[in-house]
């Protein structure tokens, strides 16, 4: 079984990270010892496009579930980002500032947002999807909403 | 590897800004991604392409395409060869048009004559584009 | 084509054709080498370098080339250093979107207000370069 679940829709792959899991909205958590570290799904980076900017909530500042913590610019709009989880910023991801196309190249890698300090881990848990409930969310989304990814 | 969801074809444009032709095979492959054929056809990014872009390639190693070339110098159906395979069909502008040779003139901004040739050469894409589907099916 | 230029800044842009800032990347090629500092510079095709084309070749080789990029992707940049260019200087359209956010170019094809406005400022910054090569 590879890390990744995978799909082509015109000629992208769009990846979905196993042992993650996801809100509806494309953010994804990985359990970091008692941590949690945030990120976006490759499919928010692809239909979001270049990402010029990233604004991100200080460490320290604290966040509800599903408010927002940060924003993502890119060439053609704004991305809001949802929070996953409630709890406190611990450190904000500071090479987006200058290198913010991570977000784009390795969104479940390097390209991470934030890592939290969960105020409310085990109930926010059950709110989130497993990898394969998001991939199957993914290809409706994809068959729904986008008749092509690079007519934008 | 790349699986094979569907039958779509890749369209790649030279794209070329140094003659009005590049320009017109530029403009006529996106009438066609976004009007005539979308739901059929994906453009290869030709720079892309030709620095490696693993998508790019990949998608051309495993579906059909077509080359639109603004002149006869062929960049795209040359690269295309070269990086994945014989396109399926190839198209040159300077052919559609009969010109002789590349010209500078009106390459910005394409003017009603011009846009004329690439709405031609869209047209003719397109027919080549079911024409791929058609065999491929 | 003849291309007989020397003592000229040729100015590369990436072009690419899936999205927007390729778009503004062509034109704000178009912008310089046709108006602003039309005469001392000239663009060529950035598929006829990689592809080898000698005339293309002896051209970059011989010529400060500047190139425009649409994306982080760099591929304009890229390619013509691997084919040995003299690369002068590169400019990311990404970057003119980093200093001026409220335009957002949306359409590929032919660009919206936004993308010639974004063209436009590039342009400057390139011409800009141009002077400062042109007087070394």
């Amino acid at each position: 079984m590879g890390e990744y679940l995978s799909t082509t829709f015109d000629k992208f792959e769009l990846r979905v990270r196993r042992g993650y899991s996801y809100t509806e909205d494309g953010l994804w958590i990985s359990m970091e010892e008692g941590r949690v570290r945030v990120g976006v799904s490759d499919y928010v980076q692809r239909t979001g496009g270049d990402v010029a900017f990233v604004e991100l909530l200080k460490p320290g500042s604290t966040v509800e579930r599903q408010r927002e913590f940060g924003t993502l610019e890119t060439a053609k709009t704004t991305v809001s980002l949802l929070s996953p989880m409630s709890g406190t910023v611990e450190e904000a991801n500071g090479r987006l500032v200058e290198k913010p196309e991570l977000v784009n190249s390795d969104p479940y890698g390097e390209g991470w947002l934030v890592t939290l300090a969960p105020r409310k881990l085990e109930n926010e848990l059950k709110t989130l999807m497993s990898a394969d409930g998001y991939f199957e969310l993914m290809l409706k989304k994809l068959e729904t909403e986008h008749k092509k990814l690079e007519v934008r | 590897m790349v699986d094979l969801p569907e039958k779509k074809v890749g369209i790649i444009s030279c794209s070329g800004e140094a003659c009005v032709e590049g320009t017109i095979s530029r403009v006529a492959t996106r009438l066609v991604l976004e009007k005539l054929r979308p739901e059929e056809t994906v453009t290869i990014c030709l720079p892309l392409f030709l620095a490696g872009g693993k998508e790019e390639r990949a998608f051309a190693k495993y579906y059909p395409t077509i080359t639109v070339d603004g002149c006869d110098k062929l960049c795209a159906k040359t690269a295309t060869e070269r990086y994945s395979g014989k396109p399926a069909s190839s198209i040159v502008i300077t052919d559609l048009t009969r010109n002789p040779g590349c010209s500078r003139s009106g390459r910005r901004k394409l003017d009603s004559g011009a846009l004329g040739w690439a709405e031609k050469a869209a047209e003719r894409i397109a027919k080549e584009v079911d024409g791929v589907l058609d065999h491929w099916r | 084509m003849k291309t007989t230029m020397q003592n000229k800044v040729i100015v590369i842009p990436c072009s690419g054709i899936g999205k927007a800032l390729g778009s503004v990347s062509r034109e704000a090629t178009y912008e310089v080498v046709e108006s602003l500092r039309k005469g001392v510079t000239e663009t060529t095709c950035l598929a006829l370098i990689t592809s080898g084309d000698e005339e293309t070749l002896q051209l970059v080789k011989t010529n400060k080339c500047i190139t425009v990029d649409g994306c982080p992707l760099q591929c304009a940049e890229k390619n013509v250093k691997l084919a040995g260019g003299e690369l002068a200087a590169s400019f990311r359209v990404v970057d003119t979107l980093k200093e001026n956010r409220n335009l957002k170019p949306k359409s590929v094809t032919f660009l919206d207000h936004d993308g010639q406005e974004l063209a436009s400022l590039l342009a400057k910054q390139v011409a800009e370069k141009v002077d400062e090569l042109l007087k070394k």
